[in-house]
C-alpha cells in the first residue's frame, strides 16, 4: 500500500508532523540562502528595517529631531548635509535624516499591512473560487478580472476624492482592495490541482465539513504560494502609496519617503537641493528591489523546476 | 472559424467588464459621503443652469431610472459640464484621449518588443557575465520609483544638457509660424515625446525582459530544442525559429496583465512631463473635485486598458496555433 | 553588436536624422519682438463675463480695458478709457465723465454707448461676477457720444474704487449675442458660454490664437488709445509687437525654461525656495512686490466652543505667526495683525492687539494658559506645571466641565498650497500644546469652499484672498450678519450688531477721511473679537530674464500689470 507523505504524517504523533514540516522550512531555507539573490535582499530588507527601528530615537535625543515638527532654531532654510544634521534640512528648517528613517517605517507598515491585507482577501476568494467550482468560480473570476483591469492607482485616487478622507489607514485598504486578484488567480488554480488530490476525498467521506476542509486542509497548502506573492504585494503597495503622496494625496500627518518627494518637489528646491532630492527616490527604489529579490529567490525555493541547474 | 469566434467571444467579455466598471463606478458615486447632486451639477453655478443640467443627466429620478440616463448619457456622449473647464466633458476628453493614446502606445510597444528581443538574448546566454548583469540592470530598472526618475531626467537631459524640451507636447513657437509644415510639426511633437518615452521604456522594458527571459529558459529544455540541434541548425535558427516563437506566449499573456500598471505610470509620467494626456487630466480634476471630468477621464482609461486587452489577446490568439487551429 | 542588431540601429539612425533635417529654425517664428510670458495654468476661458480664475483675468486685462485703473505708485484712481476724474452732483446722485479719444481694434470708435451697452447687460443678465457692484446703480445714460452719466440710487463709496475699474466691453460686437441669448432657455449660460474668434477689444494687444493646453498668442493693436501718450508720466507704447503666454504644469518647469531663455517674464509666484537659485543667476532679474493678500485662520463662530472669544484670543497667541512668516514664507512675507494687510498704508488702522508678537514659545504657551484659566478652562494636568515650567497638557476642559472634542482644521491641498496645508500642520501642533485637540485636514478645495461658504458645516478652517481690493469693503461683506446666508461671505457666522451699524454708515460715507474713521474702528472691533485669526501677507515674487526686455514697472501685486506691458521694450 502507498500512503502519501500526508498520510503518513497525520498517521503518527503531532510532534513528528511538526518535525517534519521544521525540516521543510529548514531545508527551503538553506536553498534560499545559498542563492545571491536572495542573500542581497534580505540585507536590504534588514538594513531598512534597522532604519526603521531606529527612527524611534532622534526624537528622544532633541526635539528638533522629530521628523514633522522639530525645526532646528537656528536653520529656517535647506541646507545640505552637516554635523548636526546628516542629510541637511529641509526648507523649515526640519532634519532630513530623520524624515527619511521614519519614512522607512512608514514604508515597513504601508507595505505589509497592505499586502497581508490583499493576500488574506486574495487567498480567501481564491480557495473559494478553485473549491466550489462553476458559478461561483465564474462569478468570482470575472470580478478579480474587472478588478485588475483597473489602474490600481488612478482608481484609489478617484476613491480617496470621493470619500474625502486622507488617513494612512483608508489609504492602505484602498491598496489592498485592488491587489488582490493577482493573488486570488493563482491560489485558484493550486487549489483546483489540490481538490483533486486524495486526501481531500478522505476527509469528505470522513464527514467534514467544506469549511473545515477549506481551513484545514487546503489552507496550509497554499499557505506558502501566498506568502511568496505577498512579497511582490508588498512592493506594489509601497509604490502606490508613495505615488500617492508624490501628487499630493497622502496623509498630510505621515512622513513617507513619498510625501518627502512631494515637499521637495512643490517647494521648489527639486534642482538646488540633491542632498534632499536623492535619497527618499532611492530609499523607495531600493526597498522595492529588496523585496522584489526575496521574491525571486523564494519563487525558486517553492518552485523546484526554476532552481539553478547545471545545464540544460 | 475558431479565430475569429475567439476574438468575438473575447470582445464580449471585454464589453461585459466595461459595463461592470461603469456600473460599479455609478453605485460609488451614489454611495459615498456628500450629496450626489452637487458631484455632477457645480455648486455655485445659477438656479437655470443647474436644474436644465439635473434634468438632462436625469438626477432628479429615482436611482434606479438614474441609471438608465446614466448609461444613456455615457453612450450618447453626453457626460456633463466640468466644473473646473466650464465646457461639456466630451470636449476635453477629446482633445486629451489622442495624446494619451499616442504616447501610451508607442511606449509599450518599443518596451516589449526591446525587452522580448533582449530577454531572448539573455537567455540564449544564461550563466555568463552578461546574463548576470543584464538581469541585475532589468531588475533594478523595474524597481526604479517613476516621478523620480522622470524628474531627474528632465534635470539631467533637458536643462543640464539640453537636448530634450523641458516638458509638454508642442513648442509654441514652431506652431505660431504659419509657414511650418506638416512634417515639421510632426517632427516637434516627436521630439517632445523622446524624453516621456525613454521614462516609461526604462520602467517597463526590464520586466518584459525578465519574463521573456524566464519563458526562454523553460522552452530551451524542451525536446525539440534538443532535436533541432541535433539536426544541425546553426545556433541563432535554433534560437530564433524553434525556440523564441513557443517562449513568446507568456510574455504576451504578462503583457495584457500589465497594461493597468502601464497606464499607472502613463499617468504620472503625463503629469511630471506636462504632456497633455487623459492620465494627468484625471489627476488634476481629482485635485480640483471636478467630479464629471474624473469619472469620464477614469471611464475612457479603463477603456483604453480593455482595448489594449483586447489587442494583446489576438496577439496572443494569433501566435499561439493551437488556438488558430 | 548581436544586442544591437541592424534593424534597430539602422532605424534609429533613420529618425535621427529625420529630426534633424526637418528641425524647425530654433526661434521659429516671431514678431520682430515677442515677449514670452510664462504662467501656470491656461486660462478657463475668454469670456469676460464668465472669467474668473487669475490666468483668464492676465489675458483679458491686455484685450480688453477699464474707464478709471490704478496709479502704479499711489494706487490712487487714475482716468484711462476715461479723460478725467468723474464729476459727482449730489443733488442728482450722479457721476458724469468723458471719455477719451479711443478705437476697437477693428478701427471703430469706442463710445459711450458701449458704457451703457456693458452696464444694462450686468444688469439684465445679472452677471455672477460683476452684479454686485452695479446693483445699486440705477442706470447708465450716454449724454453724448463720448460722455456717460451714472445714476445711483443711494450713495455708495465703492463705485469710483470697485465699479468704475470694470472693463468696457463693444456693443457692435456683442449686441448679437445678447439678442440670442435672452432668446434660449437659459440666457446667462448662453452669454457666458460664448466663444470669440477674434474678440474685439481697446487695449494694447489683440487675441490673434489660443492653442488649447498649450499658448495663448497675442499680437499688437495697432489702435490702442495709450499708443504714444504719456499718461500719468508713463509714456505708453506697447513696444513689442506680440505676446505669447505659455502654459505650464509646474512651477520648476517654467523656472527652469526661464533660465534658459525660453521665456521672459515668469508670471507666477515664485516659491520662496527657488530663489536663491534664481538670484545666482545674472541674467534673472527677481523682481518682489507686496501683495495686498489675506491668509487666515477662521472659525465657527456659531458653533460651541469657537463662540467663546476668550478662546480664539488663545489661539491668536500660540499661533506664531513670524515663526510663519520667516520660515514657510522664507522670510518673503509680512505677518498680519488686521483683517487688512498693513501694506495697505491708508486703510490699515493702526495699533492693534499684539497677541504674542516677540515672544517665544514657553511665554506664547504661559500667556495662552493664563487667558484660558481666566476664562474658565482647565486641565488634569495644565500645560503650565507647579515650577512654572512648561510640559505636555492633558485634553483641555471647557468652562462647562465637558472635556474639548477633537475638532478639525480644514486646508486646501498641498498640491493646491503647499503654505495653507503646512500651516495647517503647524497650528495643529500649537494648539495641541495647550490641550486643545486639534487636527488638520486637507481637502480638495472646491469642496472646501462648499463646506464652509455653503453648508457652514466646519470647526475652523484655513483660506485666503489671493487678491483683496484695496478698498477695504471686504470687511463689512466677510462681517456683516446679513450675510451669513448659505453662499453668504460671512463663513464664520460674526454677528455682532454694533458692527453691522458702523459697517452700514461706512457704505454710505462718502467722505474719505471719515470713512477710514470707521473702518478703524471695525478693524479695532474684529481683532478684538478674532473670528478670523489674519496670519500671513505673502510677497508677490516674479521674475524676469534682463537680456531680453527691461521697462518693468513694479506695483502692489507684482510687475504683471498694464502699465508693464505698454512700457517694456526689448534690450
Amino acid at each position: 500500500m502507498n500512503f502519501s507523505a500526508e498520510t503518513r504524517a497525520a498517521g503518527n504523533t503531532a510532534a513528528a508532523k511538526r518535525s517534519y514540516n521544521l525540516q521543510r522550512f529548514l531545508d527551503g531555507w538553506a536553498l534560499f540562502y545559498e542563492n545571491p539573490v536572495g542573500k542581497l535582499g534580505v540585507f536590504l530588507l534588514v538594513c531598512f528595517g534597522a532604519m526603521a527601528l531606529i527612527s524611534y530615537i532622534p526624537p528622544l535625543i532633541d526635539p528638533m529631531y522629530h521628523p514633522m515638527t522639530g525645526v532646528d532654531p537656528s536653520i529656517s532654510n535647506a541646507t545640505g548635509p552637516s554635523a548636526k544634521h546628516w542629510l541637511g534640512t529641509d526648507n523649515l528648517g526640519r532634519d532630513l535624516f530623520t524624515q527619511l528613517l521614519t519614512g522607512a517605517r512608514i514604508a515597513f507598515m504601508v507595505g505589509i499591512s497592505a499586502a497581508f491585507m490583499s493576500i488574506v482577501f486574495g487567498t480567501l476568494i481564491g480557495m473559494i473560487a478553485g473549491y466550489a467550482g462553476r458559478v461561483t468560480d465564474a462569478a468570482l473570476m470575472r470580478f478579480a478580472d474587472m478588478i485588475m483591469v483597473m489602474p490600481s492607482l488612478l482608481v484609489v485616487l478617484l476613491l480617496a476624492s470621493l470619500f474625502g478622507q486622507l488617513n494612512i489607514w483608508i489609504i492602505v485598504l484602498l491598496i489592498a482592495l485592488f491587489r488582490w486578484p493577482g493573488v486570488s488567480r493563482v491560489i485558484r488554480s493550486q487549489t483546483l490541482s489540490l481538490k483533486q488530490r486524495p486526501f481531500i476525498d478522505m476527509a469528505r467521506v470522513a464527514g467534514a465539513s467544506h469549511m473545515r476542509i477549506i481551513f484545514r486542509h487546503i489552507l496550509p497548502n497554499v499557505l506558502p504560494m501566498a506568502c511568496l506573492y505577498m512579497t511582490f504585494r508588498v512592493t506594489s503597495a509601497i509604490i502606490v502609496e508613495a505615488a500617492l503622496a508624490f501628487l499630493g494625496f497622502g496623509d498630510p500627518n505621515t512622513v513617507s519617503w513619498g510625501m518627502m518627494l512631494q515637499w521637495v518637489w512643490k517647494t521648489g528646491h527639486m534642482f538646488q537641493a540633491p542632498y534632499w532630492l536623492l535619497p527618499p527616490g532611492i530609499c523607495i527604489s531600493l526597498i522595492t528591489l529588496s523585496f522584489y529579490l526575496i521574491g525571486r529567490a523564494m519563487e525558486e525555493v517553492l518552485d523546484p523546476r526554476l532552481r539553478k541547474e547545471e545545464n540544460f | 472559424m475558431h479565430f475569429r469566434k475567439l476574438i468575438f467571444r473575447r470582445i464580449i467579455e471585454v464589453m461585459a467588464i466595461f459595463f461592470l466598471i461603469l456600473t460599479g463606478l455609478f453605485l460609488l458615486f451614489h454611495l459615498s459621503p456628500g450629496d450626489p447632486v452637487s458631484r455632477m451639477v457645480q455648486p455655485g453655478m445659477s438656479a437655470e443652469d443647474a436644474s436644465m443640467l439635473i434634468s438632462q443627466l436625469g438626477l432628479d429620478q429615482p436611482l434606479w431610472l438614474q441609471y438608465l440616463y446614466y448609461v444613456k448619457n455615457f453612450f450618447t456622449g453626453n457626460f456633463g459640464i466640468s466644473f473646473h473647464y466650464g465646457q461639456p466633458v466630451i470636449h476635453i476628453i477629446g482633445r486629451r484621449l489622442p495624446n494619451t493614446i499616442l504616447l501610451f502606445t508607442t511606449s509599450v510597444i518599443l518596451s516589449a518588443a526591446a525587452g522580448v528581443f533582449w530577454g531572448k538574448l539573455v537567455a540564449w546566454y544564461k550563466g555568463r557575465p552578461i546574463d548576470t548583469w543584464v538581469t541585475i540592470l532589468a531588475l533594478v530598472c523595474h524597481t526604479l520609483f517613476l516621478p523620480w526618475i522622470a524628474l531627474l531626467f528632465i534635470w539631467i537631459f533637458a536643462y543640464h544638457v539640453g537636448w530634450f524640451p523641458l516638458n509638454g507636447m508642442i513648442t509654441p513657437e514652431v506652431w505660431i509660424d504659419p509657414s511650418t509644415g506638416f512634417l515639421a510639426k510632426a517632427a516637434d511633437i516627436g521630439h517632445h515625446m523622446l524624453l516621456p518615452l525613454l521614462t516609461l521604456f526604462i520602467i517597463h522594458v526590464g520586466s518584459y525582459l525578465l519574463i521573456m527571459r524566464s519563458s526562454m529558459l523553460e522552452t530551451l529544455k524542451e525536446d525539440y530544442i534538443l532535436t533541432a540541434r541535433a539536426k544541425g541548425l546553426s545556433e541563432k535558427r535554433v534560437r530564433n525559429r524553434h525556440a523564441a516563437p513557443n517562449a513568446y506566449l507568456p510574455v504576451v499573456t504578462s503583457i495584457g496583465l500589465s497594461l493597468a500598471f502601464s497606464i499607472n505610470g502613463g499617468a504620472l509620467t503625463e503629469t511630471v512631463f506636462s504632456w497633455p494626456g487623459i492620465g494627468r487630466e484625471l489627476i488634476f480634476a481629482v485635485s480640483n473635485n471636478d467630479y464629471p471630468l474624473a469619472l469620464a477621464c477614469f471611464l475612457f482609461i479603463s477603456l483604453v486598458v480593455l482595448v489594449a486587452n483586447v489587442i494583446v489577446d489576438v496577439l496572443y490568439a494569433y501566435l499561439d496555433p493551437r488556438i488558430r487551429y | 553588436m548581436r544586442f544591437f542588431p541592424k534593424l534597430f540601429v539602422s532605424s534609429l539612425i533613420f529618425m535621427a536624422a529625420a529630426m534633424v533635417l526637418l528641425w524647425p529654425p530654433a526661434s521659429g517664428y516671431a514678431a520682430e519682438s515677442t515677449l514670452r510670458v510664462g504662467i501656470a495654468e491656461e486660462p478657463r476661458t475668454l469670456n469676460v463675463w464668465m472669467a474668473t480664475d487669475a490666468n483668464s483675468n492676465k489675458i483679458l486685462s491686455l484685450i480688453y480695458q477699464p474707464l478709471y485703473t490704478e496709479h502704479p505708485e499711489t494706487l490712487e484712481l487714475t482716468p484711462w478709457l476715461a479723460k478725467a476724474m468723474p464729476e459727482w452732483d449730489a443733488d442728482t446722485n450722479t457721476y458724469t465723465m468723458e471719455l477719451r479719444e479711443a478705437k476697437w481694434s477693428d478701427g471703430s470708435p469706442v463710445t459711450a454707448e458701449d458704457v451703457v451697452f456693458t452696464v444694462n447687460t450686468i444688469k439684465s443678465f445679472k452677471v455672477p461676477k460683476y452684479h454686485s457692484e452695479w446693483a445699486f446703480v440705477e442706470k447708465a445714460e450716454a449724454v453724448d457720444k463720448q460722455t456717460v452719466r451714472f445714476y445711483l440710487e443711494e450713495p455708495r463709496a465703492t463705485f469710483l474704487t470697485r465699479s468704475l475699474i470694470n472693463y468696457v466691453m463693444p456693443k457692435k460686437q456683442w449686441a448679437p449675442i445678447v439678442k440670442q441669448a435672452k432668446e434660449k432657455e437659459k440666457p446667462l449660460g448662453a452669454l457666458l458660454n460664448a466663444r470669440l474668434e477674434k474678440p474685439l477689444g481697446c487695449g494694447p494687444f489683440v487675441l490673434e490664437r489660443w492653442q488649447e493646453g498649450n499658448f495663448v498668442y497675442l499680437t499688437k493693436n495697432p489702435h490702442f488709445f495709450g499708443r504714444g501718450q504719456t499718461i500719468q508720466g508713463h509714456q505708453l507704447g506697447p513696444y513689442v509687437d506680440a505676446v505669447l503666454f505659455k502654459v505650464y504644469g509646474t512651477a520648476d518647469v517654467a523656472i527652469l525654461s526661464l533660465k534658459k531663455g525660453d521665456i521672459d517674464f515668469l508670471w507666477w509666484s515664485v516659491q520662496p525656495g527657488y530663489l536663491e537659485d534664481l538670484e545666482e543667476n545674472r541674467n534673472i532679474r527677481v523682481m518682489i512686490n507686496e501683495k495686498s493678500a489675506l491668509y487666515y485662520m477662521g472659525f465657527n463662530v456659531r458653533k460651541k466652543p469657537f463662540s467663546d472669544p476668550a478662546l480664539r484670543r488663545a489661539a491668536a497667541v500660540i499661533i506664531d505667526r513670524d515663526f510663519i512668516v520667516k520660515r514657510v514664507l522664507q522670510g518673503h512675507g509680512a505677518r498680519m495683525d488686521s483683517i487688512v494687510p498693513s501694506e495697505n498704508r491708508f486703510w490699515c488702522a493702526p495699533n492693534m492687539p499684539e497677541y504674542g508678537r516677540g515672544l517665544n514659545r514657553e511665554e506664547r504657551i504661559k500667556k495662552a494658559w493664563k487667558m484660558l484659566a481666566e476664562a474658565g478652562y482647565s486641565w488634569k494636568q495644565p500645560p503650565v506645571d507647579e515650577n512654572g515650567g512648561v510640559v505636555s497638557p492633558s485634553t483641555i476642559v471647557r468652562p462647562d466641565g465637558n472635556q474639548m472634542e477633537k475638532f478639525t482644521i480644514l486646508t486646501p491641498p498641498a498640491d493646491y498650497d503647499p503654505n495653507r496645508a503646512t500651516c495647517g500642520i503647524l497650528i495643529q501642533e500649537w494648539l495641541k500644546e495647550l490641550g486643545i485637540p486639534a487636527s488638520a485636514r486637507p481637502m480638495s478645495f472646491g469642496a472646501l469652499l462648499e463646506t464652509v461658504k455653503k453648508n457652514h458645516d466646519f470647526d475652523a478652517f484655513i483660506l485666503g484672498y489671493g487678491r483683496l481690493a484695496l478698498d477695504p469693503d471686504y470687511l463689512r461683506s466677510f462681517f456683516h450678519s446679513d450675510n451669513d446666508k448659505p453662499g453668504g461671505w460671512n463663513m464664520s457666522g460674526y454677528d455682532n450688531p454694533e458692527f453691522d451699524k458702523l459697517a452700514e454708515a461706512s457704505i454710505a460715507e462718502m467722505d474719505t477721511k471719515k470713512r477710514r474713521k470707521l473702518l478703524y474702528q471695525m478693524q479695532e472691533m474684529i481683532m478684538e473679537d478674532v473670528p478670523y485669526i489674519p496670519l500671513y501677507n505673502p510677497a508677490a515674487i516674479e521674475a524676469v530674464d534682463t537680456r531680453t526686455f527691461s521697462g518693468w514697472v513694479p506695483m502692489v501685486e507684482g510687475i504683471g500689470n498694464i502699465w508693464s506691458f505698454c512700457s517694456v521694450r526689448p534690450q
